[in-house]
């Protein structure tokens, strides 16, 4: 309803805003918005320059089939009765066994060298989608919001889905931060780092079973179709503008969340659906700062 | 020659490498590399030079016959005590964001080991190196804006920093300026003399091989000839290896 009022005028946006901004589902949406954020774009630094990128597609996807199986069973009688009150919360970790499962799988994939890289992903995508949807029929009638997790509903964010991805990113900065030396290296080239004695395999695995991780901690708040861009564009503008793997690391997680401030306001000004909103801004600052770059440089040029 | 000599670095026992599609890569390789050696691996293009450096370093695992690493099977252990410039001494992105100082620091990670983060003595390390190698007001550029020559050191003090015992180099001059070329090998006699590293350098370069490499071994496929730099060049095996498909002419025990 308040969210409908932008028919009254821009001053009575603000002002309605300005009022939003001290509901409780404002800013539970701003402070997992901003832990998203944070999670996602530290680790596209390492998918993105794995070159990788269409990782997070496939594993939202094969994330869509986990959620569906999850519905698709709890819709079963039996389960139903025998999970009662984890019943709502039960499609998700179902989908998390599955992601977690694909993530290994679609590493297993690209390390075998028998099928192409982006073709394995591509598999794993449209299996998980052709399964989602032939279980989402078969379970129809069940409640299943199919259009929040498709687009995600960052506005309807409870205080234990916070709890919970709190605790995602502390587990996965703690790894990160662990093994980071080996992770870059990994990154930078995995055939070197093998031969120097690197067990790359283990390094390999983790970034995307990590992946699959922020896909379902991401799910609820962009949804499926746009979990991925979260992890590609913080990482691709940072390494436009960074000299060094530390600034690009730096970097990444501080444009994942200016996209966040930004888009999320923006999206209940508009009035449009924040996960989209949230991912164009990261779009447009990727734009502006290639546009800054250019300028820059041109500048540099004409220098004598 | 039947049991593996345990002075020796690398020693390879009648290895064959088939690729995946049936292609022989390399065919009944026996090959030991003893300490402070500098073996200069010859062969035209496609004869497998790559694939054989790549068996020393695990890569590639043999399909036939036995690779050892300082009279062991080849594990991550041994893998650290080896120093390894890749072909093309370059990002595998160029566009990776990474500086000279940092790509050289990834040489530290195996030895530092894991759970344990880089200290001031890996820092220490890699400065020594950079100063070393002329790399030191390079340190802060991002490797992708190099020219061929100094990607070329900075892959090199990368393998530096972990104090290599054995060092192998693949086509490690290919695109580099003869000046570079010059010096870059200076360097590395340096560190066969002075700091007794052994060096395994593979080139379709002879030239430059045979002034620095104490022994030869040509291959194309199997073995053509291994032998010392001196009795290479006076023979006519080089044009045999290129143009002939012949069997074994010589292969000299190396006590």
């Amino acid at each position: 309803m308040i969210i409908r009022s932008k028919w009254c005028g821009i001053t009575t946006t603000l002002e309605t805003f300005f009022t939003l901004l001290s509901a409780g589902f404002i800013q539970r949406a701003f402070i997992i918005g901003t832990i998203i954020a944070v999670l996602s774009s530290i680790l596209s630094v390492f998918v993105v320059l794995k070159r990788v990128s269409l990782i997070g597609d496939g594993l939202a996807h094969t994330a869509f089939g986990g959620l569906a199986l999850g519905y698709y069973l709890s819709s079963l009688g039996y389960f139903s009765i025998a999970l009662g009150n984890y019943l709502d919360v039960f499609p998700i970790w179902v989908a998390a066994v599955v992601v977690v499962l694909g993530s290994i799988g679609i590493t297993k994939a690209i390390r075998s060298a028998k099928v192409a890289g982006d073709a394995a992903v591509a598999l794993f995508l449209q299996l998980g989608l052709a399964f989602g949807i032939v279980l989402l029929s078969l379970s129809r009638g069940f409640g299943i919001n199919l259009e929040s997790l498709l687009f995600g509903s960052i506005l309807l964010v409870t205080s234990n889905q916070i709890i919970l991805a709190s605790a995602i990113l502390a587990i996965t900065l703690g790894l990160i931060f662990v093994f980071f030396k080996e992770l870059v290296y990994t990154t930078f080239d995995e055939v070197q780092a093998r031969a120097a004695g690197v067990e790359t395999s283990f390094f390999d695995y983790l970034i995307s079973v990590l992946a699959g991780i922020v896909v379902i901690a991401s799910i609820p708040i962009v949804g499926v179709l746009l979990v991925s861009a979260l992890l590609v564009l913080p990482a691709v503008t940072s390494v436009q503008v960074s000299r060094s793997f530390k600034q690009t690391m730096i970097l990444s997680p501080v444009f994942g969340i200016i996209s966040v401030i930004i888009g999320l306001p923006m999206s209940i000004i508009l009035d449009t659906a924040s996960g989209a909103t949230i991912v164009l801004t990261g779009l447009g600052i990727f734009l502006a700062v290639l546009g800054a770059k250019r300028l820059t440089k041109s500048t540099v040029k004409l220098a004598p | 020659m039947q049991t593996a000599n345990s002075s020796s670095i690398v020693d390879l026992e009648k290895v064959g490498v088939q690729y995946e599609g049936g292609v022989q890569a390399l065919e009944n390789i026996s090959l030991q590399v003893y300490q402070r050696d500098i073996v200069g691996i010859i062969g035209p293009n496609g004869a497998g030079k790559s694939t054989l450096l790549s068996v020393v370093l695990g890569l590639v695992k043999p399909t036939t016959g036995e690779a050892r690493l300082f009279g062991k099977p080849i594990s991550s252990d041994g893998l650290r005590r080896v120093g390894y410039v890749p072909q093309k001494a370059q990002p595998r992105d160029i566009n990776f964001p990474s500086t000279v100082y940092e790509t050289v620091l990834m040489g530290r990670v195996p030895k530092a080991g894991l759970f344990h983060r880089l200290g001031k003595q890996d820092h220490q390390k890699v400065k020594e190196v950079l100063e070393q190698l002329e790399l030191f007001d390079l340190k802060d550029r991002r490797i992708g804006l190099l020219s061929g020559g100094q990607s070329q050191r900075v892959f090199l003090a990368k393998a530096l920093v972990s104090d290599p015992e054995l060092l192998l180099l693949d086509e490690p001059t290919s695109g580099v300026d003869a000046h570079s070329r010059k010096e870059f090998y200076d360097v590395l006699g340096r560190l066969n003399q002075e700091s007794g590293v052994t060096l395994i350098l593979s080139s379709h370069d002879i030239g430059i091989v045979t002034t620095l490499a104490k022994r030869v071994v040509c291959i194309n496929r199997t073995l053509f000839f291994c032998g010392d730099t001196s009795e290479f060049t006076s023979s006519s095996i080089l044009a045999k290896t290129y143009d002939y498909p012949i069997e074994v002419v010589r292969h000299h025990d190396h006590a």
